[in-house]
């Protein structure tokens, strides 16, 4: 009851942000139960209704990352005096961030259940009735039991990680310890060279496999037939090795803004980049993988008819939402870890125009250096399928 | 309006101020000598920070007018404040607040920085100050690997550094033991002293307060001559007790 009351007396953007954890939990659900809807409706094809489950897991990563940073930046979750003085610890804490982003999924999930029936025709009433009762399976009846478990997923992992993911943080709001834990700095991230490397075997392994491009034992449920599964598991490398080179990539772009005399702007951007390198990194890095992996598939697949259908396109824009949605609000996560010494600099008279300045530096080269990585490793995924 | 006294660096007139209506100052005025080091003293809670906080700036009072070398800062917008506290003052509070990512010399440096000062200038300031503050060798030092009193010495060269008019340093020793305490008064003030910097120090020691030149009592947002409060009996509560129950 505790998460519900202080849901009730959240920020409106706090809101915005559990909505749209919602909304990515709605779409999710949707999918699972257009699987499902499926699979009731063709006995027959069990192994494209099983190829269909399996692409669902990867919009249901990206909200379940979209909900672990919900979470963490959730202010009725923070450590905050008031709770710490009422007696709630690292544990209680852990519990009420697992219970709000439940709450937030299953509203998701519900609302994912209502359109489905309503779109399936089984609910009367609003327009679009049935208006995709075919491509649903309205013909087979819905398992009932096959329908509350696939719904029930998405709460149910990503209560636990956002539950997980908070019990693990330190917590003590006020005091000499919280004042330790703040001044220590975040070692620098390691994963670089691993980054790199898988990342280069992900396009080797692509390339390697795609001479052949004769099976096709993976292709996407909508139209892309052709992709083979080892070039997936190309890509799959691919976005893991980017993922973990954000952070060492990111820590690098902060090494370099501070090097060579830098002044009180580029110092700040600098060395506040390279202690967020972790935080930020890994989800910049996750969408430079996708954004790449969207690319590479718009360059291959322009041309044909219809390259994919609606349901790829919901579970792309699901994947693409949620990663960027992700990376944002860890960017709300790692300012509102720093409010307090942004207090102290604008203390000392610093122009909040020179922190902007900082700010802008910070985004703008990390966008150059990302963008260009994204653009890049677009073309080296599409070179050997295109050609 | 009335033109303050020429020899007063600060000049305070009648401040009025409350926090969200909980009672902060209730009229308080003074003027700060050039040079000197003033003492603001009282028990906590009786607006000795929100004085500060009024007179360096940070805030403004809801009534009453602050004068800083006659030329009014209640009046300035937000932007010529900011100024006036990056230009003319420095601040140490009870909490060193150095920033995490930076190393010694850069915190203290900081203020330089912030001004434009070149890396170079500010690197030799600021280093000149951690040598007299007898933390030269933590230059290269992160915050996180040093004592609290060498955290709030970094804060102490940070001020003197940037070479301001005034220093407002609002119970500056409150998170350090005696020894420490005194040693680090001691460095402020002398070094004030020698290089003519007023200071203003808000603290509820009397010892703290001796090292000060003059010495102004706050007392429940108001300024008095002495703190005397008749001493209440220590068996009040007992008899008390023993009577009703």
């Amino acid at each position: 009851m505790l998460a519900l009351r202080l849901t009730r007396g959240s920020h409106p953007l706090v809101l915005v942000r559990r909505l749209l954890l919602a909304a990515a939990s709605a779409g999710v659900g949707f999918l699972l139960l257009c699987t499902l809807g499926y699979a009731s409706g063709h006995p027959a094809h069990a192994s494209s209704s099983v190829l269909r489950l399996l692409w669902c897991a990867v919009p249901l990563a990206a909200t379940v990352q979209l909900a672990v940073a919900v979470a963490r930046t959730d202010p009725s979750t923070r450590p905050r005096p008031g709770l710490f003085a009422a007696g709630v610890g690292p544990a209680r804490l852990g519990a009420l961030a697992a219970v709000s982003t439940a709450v937030s999924t299953t509203l998701g999930s519900v609302v994912a259940l209502l359109f489905f029936l309503h779109l399936r025709g089984d609910l009367t009433g609003l327009p679009f009735d049935g208006g995709a009762a075919e491509f649903l399976g309205a013909g087979a009846p819905l398992p009932l039991a096959a329908a509350l478990t696939l719904l029930a997923l998405v709460p149910l992992v990503s209560a636990a990680a956002s539950g997980l993911a908070l019990r693990t943080r330190p917590s003590a709001p006020s005091g000499a310890p919280e004042a330790e834990e703040r001044l220590a700095p975040a070692p620098a991230p390691t994963g670089l060279p691993w980054g790199v490397a898988l990342t280069a075997a992900g396009l080797a392994v692509e390339a390697y496999a795609s001479r052949g491009s004769a099976g096709n034992p993976l292709p996407l449920p909508g139209k892309l037939d052709s992709t083979p599964a080892s070039v997936l598991v190309g890509w799959t490398l691919t976005a893991i090795g980017l993922a973990m080179a954000g952070p060492g990539l990111t820590y690098l772009c902060g090494k370099l803004i501070q090097a060579v005399r830098p002044g009180a702007v580029r110092l700040l951007a600098g060395r506040v980049l390279m202690g967020e390198a972790r935080r930020i990194g890994r989800p910049l890095g996750v969408v430079c993988a996708v954004l790449s992996g969207v690319i590479a598939a718009s360059v291959l697949y322009t041309g044909e008819p219809r390259p994919f259908g609606p349901l790829t396109a919901l579970g792309a824009v699901l994947v693409l939402g949620c990663t960027t949605a992700t990376l944002l609000t860890s960017a709300l996560e790692a300012r509102q870890a720093r409010i307090r010494t942004t207090e102290a600099v604008l203390r000392l008279g610093a122009p909040p125009a020179a922190l902007r300045a900082a700010t802008a530096l910070r985004a703008g080269v990390l966008l150059a250096v990302f963008a260009l990585l994204t653009w890049v490793v677009a073309e080296l995924a599409a070179l050997p399928l295109s050609g | 309006m009335v033109v303050p006294p020429d020899n007063d660096v600060i000049w305070a007139r009648s401040l009025h101020h409350s926090h969200n209506g909980s009672p902060g100052l209730g009229g308080v005025s003074l003027g700060v000598r050039d040079g000197e080091v003033l003492a603001v003293t009282g028990p906590r809670g009786s607006g000795k920070s929100t004085l500060l906080h009024c007179l360096s700036g940070q805030l403004v009072p809801q009534e009453g007018e602050v004068w800083f070398n006659s030329v009014p800062v209640h009046t300035m917008g937000p932007r010529l404040r900011e100024q006036l506290r990056r230009d003319r003052f420095g601040w140490i509070g009870a909490e060193p607040e150095l920033v995490p990512e930076l190393t010694t010399w850069e915190n203290a440096a900081l203020p330089l920085l912030l001004r434009g000062v070149s890396h170079r200038a500010a690197k030799k300031a600021a280093t000149e100050w951690l040598d007299r503050l007898d933390i030269g060798p933590l230059a290269k030092k992160r915050p996180h690997s040093l004592l609290q009193s060498q955290r709030q010495r970094i804060s102490v060269a940070r001020a003197l550094a940037a070479s301001p008019a005034v220093i407002f340093a609002d119970e500056p020793t409150a998170t350090l033991h005696r020894a420490e305490r005194s040693q680090l008064l001691r460095t402020l003030t002398t070094a004030a002293r020698s290089h003519g910097i007023t200071v203003v120090l808000a603290t509820h020691d009397a010892e703290v307060a001796a090292l000060a030149d003059r010495t102004v009592c706050l007392l429940d947002g108001r300024r008095v001559n002495t703190v005397a409060l008749p001493a209440a009996p220590d068996t009040e509560g007992a008899s008390a007790c023993s009577l009703s129950v």
